[in-house]
């Protein structure tokens, strides 16, 4: 009977152990690590200068000559240089109708290249990907891009791949909270993400003002990169995931069709981007900051503001607060190192570092992001961190956030803690040491003085 | 991480069984080692007089503190196991767009349109031939855009059918389920042919104000298989969050996509697909469970993109007059049948019954060892199934399937008569399928239902449901106008 006993005690403590393992098992494959990223440098015969801009611009023969200085204003003022990369087909004349090919061998150019790099840099074979997610907002032809890139590299028949679209400047952000909710799913797990915007098939061809801007801004540029919740391989991982808060603000019919794609009066579809789109992006980015400040900010932080908070309701000031400017009060320095902001514009850069309270060093990356790439919707958070990365600045325990804004109205983030000292080139490689240069003013503003008077 | 690529069909069942064999074995380890402890432990007892047991329990009083570490070790041990558990996922409801009569477009009005529109002869006759033959019947709908002549693909008609379509879907969902929007975790939509910016899905957020935390995702050109996509990336997120519920769109825009030029392997489209749209409601809470219709019990993809074939087999590129369609090759029903052969190596342990899992073993290791001329055995899936909803994506795609799967006529009737009262609504299909089923009082509890549906990559997708409860007719759906007329017999040609 005694042995019975240590044997029925013996197996019960068995099965305890067992399902607490089988738990400890689970949440080690909850992380998410970045194994590497790799940004897209296009071919230098696809550079826009503000030259070339003027001269594509000028071929819309519907455009007045006010149109005409407008967008060219547009362009030097921008913050852009002459590197930038435009797809080929409106270099060469097509911008008005791009056949299909045209369309799918500027996004194929783009996956590639990066995917080439990738899965050679980390070692990685293309039949070892247990995941892949395509985001490209504005072109999604049949079969998906997902099903062009296992074609391509003949990946496995039970890879999960998943084709988002439509999601605008912030679906990085939206690809890796898909990847995260997989990896919790499943143990040694290996994703590839592919993010980038297709601008040949949505050259706008009109003469609405609204409308031009996202021809004047819109650059070439894309990113692959690989995820894993296999913790055998943190030791070569870049970065790990601590959190992303999405806040999506689209119940609003202002924020929602503040920028959104249509036709105009005459029927030619464009991305209408409205007067209230400063107002929507404010909203939302409250909204994030207010769901993101308790994870990301640490507890001393977060008692100040409370403190400032009861405070000021306290003392009933009579000056009227917005949240963003009650956000400046909340200092995100204390718990993060560096922002990789979207580069949807400078206006844009310029107005979430001042609501984040800032300083030049911190916004530098995405200023030149902008001024280097130009606006690569999705993707520009990735050339951001690569600007950082090059100059050195991630050290280990660093925290890393990207924020970026979208259609719909999106504001996305996510942290990142630098698990190792990064010092890789990437894009930047050949440019970085001419960061950040002497001035970020047109060459051109000479020549296009013209412009600036009215 | 797997290694080596498993090419054989054959070879990787085989490998498929010893791997299912050896994880029944690891799992269940403990499992198995108590089972004869728990039977010593009996005997045991049995043997013994109730005089010893009650001495034996008087004993055990003084080691309290025993007893009492026991009970709490027990109880933590079933909070961790019921915790670790992945989470059942429940279909509450889902309801599918009943297009209005306006819509209707019978074979006259098709051809009177292909004759204005088209100046080719032959592509009309050929358009003709191909309705003829395609198994749809008079009462399918095309959206407003596509009555004129010819038809007005804009972006606003565009989004107006998808706010027709969807919404439509989406409020006949409320009405059944009493679902409150803000409720709402997640918002997974698949549409393949048609993606603005902002999202459909950031549409759905606009007009029924969902929440601002909500995970939205739009799934775009993946495909008439982009349903079970869906339903398995809401699977997926229902597992990590916990008393969620998901809304799952599935639909496909015809406006935009109509095909204006004269290419034949590009004309297919334009006859076969049809208006529709489908919007389902996914819950992982232990409410739901009660008033849920199906519970899910598998989920499987398949993506045959690697092979050049496969991948081009559904493809979209312009003509050489510049027009963009999506043209269909002729190798797609022996590809389908792989695609199917290929899902099946995966779905067929999981759902087929000991003994149909036995004989197709024997009958391997026949083959292999005894007689290589042994016909290969092919599983009975009537056994572990007792509905079928085969995607509506043609005739011949039914027929293929119904031959390979030897499946009997009322197996695919469902298929067949979505077909013909629906069109081909792409991966709302499989939707309108299972209404048919409901509607025709055949949905007991217990009964098992497998969604097939094939897409462009070529992707072939499985969705295995379990009824929780039985549906009893009238249903209220697409069906219940007309749910009296059929079956009806379709003949091979109707003449035109």
């Amino acid at each position: 009977m005694d042995l019975l006993w240590t044997i029925s005690t013996a197996l019960l403590l068995c099965s305890l152990l067992s399902i607490l393992w089988k738990e400890s098992d689970r949440r080690r494959n909850r992380n998410c690590y970045l194994l590497d990223f790799v940004c897209y440098k296009p071919s230098d015969d696809r550079k826009l200068s503000t030259e070339l801009c003027s001269d594509i611009i000028a071929r819309n023969k519907r455009l007045s000559v006010p149109d005409y200085k407008f967008l060219l204003k547009v362009v030097v003022n921008s913050g852009i240089s002459e590197e930038t990369y435009g797809p080929r087909s409106i270099i060469e004349g097509r911008e008005e109708c791009p056949t299909h090919d045209d369309c799918v061998d500027e996004v194929d150019d783009c996956m590639y290249r990066t995917l080439d790099q990738l899965f050679l840099r980390t070692g990685v074979s293309p039949i070892d990907v247990d995941v892949l997610v395509v985001n490209v907002s504005m072109f999604a032809p049949s079969p998906s891009l997902t099903s062009r890139i296992v074609n391509r590299y003949s990946m496995r028949e039970d890879v999960k791949t998943f084709s988002l679209a439509g999601m605008g400047c912030s679906a990085s952000p939206i690809a890796i909270d898909l990847v995260n909710n997989i990896f919790k799913t499943r143990k040694r797990t290996l994703a590839v993400v592919v993010t980038s915007e297709s601008i040949a098939p949505n050259w706008y061809c009109g003469t609405d003002k609204s409308m031009m801007l996202g021809n004047c801004l819109f650059r070439s540029g894309g990113c692959s990169f690989m995820l894993t919740n296999d913790p055998s391989l943190r030791h070569r991982a870049k970065m790990s995931l601590k959190c992303l808060v999405r806040a999506h603000i689209g119940a609003d019919d202002d924020a929602y069709s503040c920028a959104i794609q249509k036709e105009d009066d005459e029927g030619r579809v464009g991305f209408h981007l409205s007067k209230s789109l400063p107002k929507a992006a404010v909203r939302a980015f409250a909204e994030n900051l207010q769901r993101l400040a308790p994870k990301v900010l640490p507890v001393g932080e977060l008692a100040l503001y409370a403190v400032r908070g009861l405070r000021h309701r306290l003392w009933r000031s009579k000056e009227a607060k917005t949240d963003a400017a009650t956000a400046a009060r909340v200092n995100f320095k204390s718990g993060v190192d560096h922002f990789c902001l979207h580069t949807g514009g400078a206006a844009v850069i310029d107005a979430v570092g001042r609501a984040l309270g800032l300083a030049k060093y911190d916004v530098e990356p995405a200023r030149m992001t902008l001024h280097r790439w130009g606006n690569t919707s999705a993707s520009s958070l990735w050339y951001v961190l690569g600007y950082m990365e090059a100059k050195k600045r991630l050290r280990r325990k660093d925290r890393v956030l990207m924020l970026s804004f979208g259609a719909g109205f999106k504001c996305n983030s996510c942290l990142w803690e630098v698990l190792r000292d990064l010092n890789d080139g990437g894009a930047w490689e050949d440019c970085i040491r001419a960061y950040p240069p002497q001035t970020l003013v047109n060459p051109f503003m000479e020549k296009f003085r013209w412009v600036k008077e009215a | 991480m797997p290694g080596a690529p498993l090419p054989e069909f054959s070879s990787s069942v085989k490998l498929k069984y010893v791997k299912l064999g050896y994880q029944y074995l690891v799992n269940n380890f403990v499992t198995l080692l108590l089972i004869p402890v728990m039977a010593a432990v009996y005997l045991e007892l049995a043997r013994m007089g109730s005089d010893e047991i009650m001495g034996l329990w008087r004993s055990l009083h003084l080691h309290l503190i025993h007893i009492l570490c026991s009970f709490f070790v027990i109880v933590f041990a079933a909070t961790v196991y019921l915790t670790s558990r992945p989470q059942p996922v429940y279909l509450v409801d889902y309801a599918c767009f009943r297009p209005p009569g306006t819509c209707r477009v019978p074979f006259s009005t098709f051809m009177e349109h292909t004759r204005l529109i088209s100046s080719d002869e032959k592509s009309v006759r050929f358009q003709m031939r191909i309705l003829e033959r395609s198994g749809l019947g008079e009462e399918t709908s095309l959206p407003p855009a596509n009555h004129y002549i010819p038809p007005r693909p804009t972006m606003e008609a565009s989004r107006a059918e998808a706010q027709l379509v969807i919404f439509s879907a989406i409020d006949d969902l409320v009405r059944k389920t009493g679902l409150r929007l803000k409720d709402i975790d997640i918002l997974v939509v698949n549409c393949s042919l048609f993606s603005p910016t902002p999202s459909l899905s950031a549409m759905i957020i606009n007009k029924y104000k969902l929440r601002g935390n909500v995970r939205s995702f739009n799934l775009s050109g993946m495909g008439c298989s982009a349903g079970l996509i869906s339903v398995d990336l809401a699977r997926d997120l229902l597992q990590v969050h916990r008393r969620s519920n998901a809304l799952v769109v599935s639909t496909e825009i015809i406006t935009p996509n109509f095909y204006a030029g004269n290419q034949r392997s590009m004309l297919l489209p334009n006859c076969l697909f049809r208006m529709g749209a489908a919007a389902i409601l996914l819950s992982n809470r232990r409410r739901d469970a009660r008033r849920a219709k199906y519970r899910l019990v598998h989920a499987v993809r398949t993506h045959k993109g690697a092979d050049d074939r496969a991948y081009r087999c559904v493809y979209q590129e312009e003509d050489a007059e510049g027009h963009s369609g999506i043209s269909l090759s002729k190798d797609l029903m022996a590809i389908a049948g792989e695609a199917l052969k290929s899902n099946i190596t995966t779905i067929g342990p999981l759902v087929l019954p000991m003994s149909e899992q036995l004989l197709f073993f024997l009958t391997l290791v026949g083959r292999k060892l005894i007689n290589p001329k042994w016909k290969p055995y092919i599983p009975d899936f009537k056994l572990a199934f007792e509905h079928f909803c085969i995607h509506a994506g043609g005739r011949a795609v039914i027929d293929e399937l119904q031959k390979n799967l030897e499946l009997s006529a009322e197996h695919v009737e469902a298929s067949r008569m979505t077909l013909h009262r629906f069109g081909n609504t792409s991966s709302s299909s499989l939707w309108y399928e299972l209404n048919y089923i409901e509607s025709k009082g055949r949905m007991r509890r217990g009964d098992r239902v497998w969604q097939i549906g094939f897409g462009s990559g070529f992707k072939c997708n499985s969705a295995v449901w379990k009824c929780l409860r039985a549906v009893k007719p009238p249903v209220d759906g697409p069906w219940s106008d007309c749910i009296d007329r059929y079956p009806v017999d379709i003949p091979e040609v109707v003449s035109l």
